[in-house]
């Protein structure tokens, strides 16, 4: 499946999404008793075409293979749409992955 | 119309949004709230010197005591029209843990797992597009500190 495990599904008026990204969110202090550079992801977004329904600025603090849940309105979301999310790290990797979204 | 990855560039996200304040990197815009040790400093350098208002409209729900440290849910809900939302805790190095943006479409509801070295509380913080502050917090324990990877 990839890096992430999407799941977004309407339910009468609402979107709701759970996203679990793998990552090994290590914090500073970690990262220096192992010896290797800190490395966690610093912003999240979902998108649904062009527009964001979903979008975090994230520290060392948020747990490893990090699970994100969120809602939005389902007005506009039609069948066949995509939820599409994106995360950058620390380093600058950035990974985008998407899911078409269930209950339409 | 385009809302562009604001990514590599850090600048300010409002030009080509009236009224919602999507596309917002915290971590380009905000860096020192990202280093401050204390809740109130992160809260400063996130939002200004504000004067937040406890509200029961936000609802945050923690476990009582977590058992993991490094994996505590947080959940949170509110009603109230918000810009931005943000998650300080006071057990770790630095406050700040995640600053959620809230876009036109989008509903306060959240959980994300965070880490916490110990027990101690976790304060919310949100904007609302008031152009007002609101604040409440939960104290919780933690059996197994969570910080060291």
């Amino acid at each position: 499946m990839g890096n992430m495990k999407i799941k977004a599904k309407v339910k009468g008026d609402t979107l709701k999404c759970k996203v679990q990204a793998k990552h090994i969110m290590l914090p500073y202090n970690a990262a220096k008793k192992k010896g290797v550079d800190a490395n966690f992801i610093t912003y999240i977004v979902g998108k649904i075409g062009d527009k964001i329904i979903f979008e975090a600025s994230t520290s060392q603090f948020v747990s490893k293979d990090p699970i994100f849940k969120f809602k939005a309105k389902a007005d506009g979301i039609k069948k066949g749409d995509k939820l599409e999310m994106t995360w950058t790290d620390l380093s600058g990797k950035t990974v985008t992955e998407s899911k078409k979204i269930k209950g339409l | 119309m385009e809302r562009r990855k604001f990514l590599g560039l850090g600048l300010a996200a409002v030009a080509l949004v009236p009224v919602s304040v999507s596309a917002i990197d915290f971590r380009k815009e905000k860096p020192d709230a990202w280093t401050a040790h204390k809740v109130d400093e992160a809260i400063k350098a996130l939002y200004g010197d504000v004067k937040a208002e406890d509200t029961d409209k936000i609802t945050l729900k923690v476990p009582k005591i977590a058992s993991n440290g490094g994996a505590i849910p947080v959940s949170i809900a509110s009603d109230l029209d918000l810009k931005s939302l943000a998650v300080f805790q006071d057990a770790n190095p630095e406050s700040a843990v995640i600053a959620y943006t809230i876009p036109e479409n989008g509903i306060v509801d959240y959980m994300v797992k965070i880490k916490m070295k110990g027990s101690g509380e976790i304060t919310i913080v949100a904007e609302g597009k008031d152009g007002k502050f609101y604040k409440t917090a939960k104290k919780l324990e933690v059996a197994l500190g969570g910080c060291e990877g």
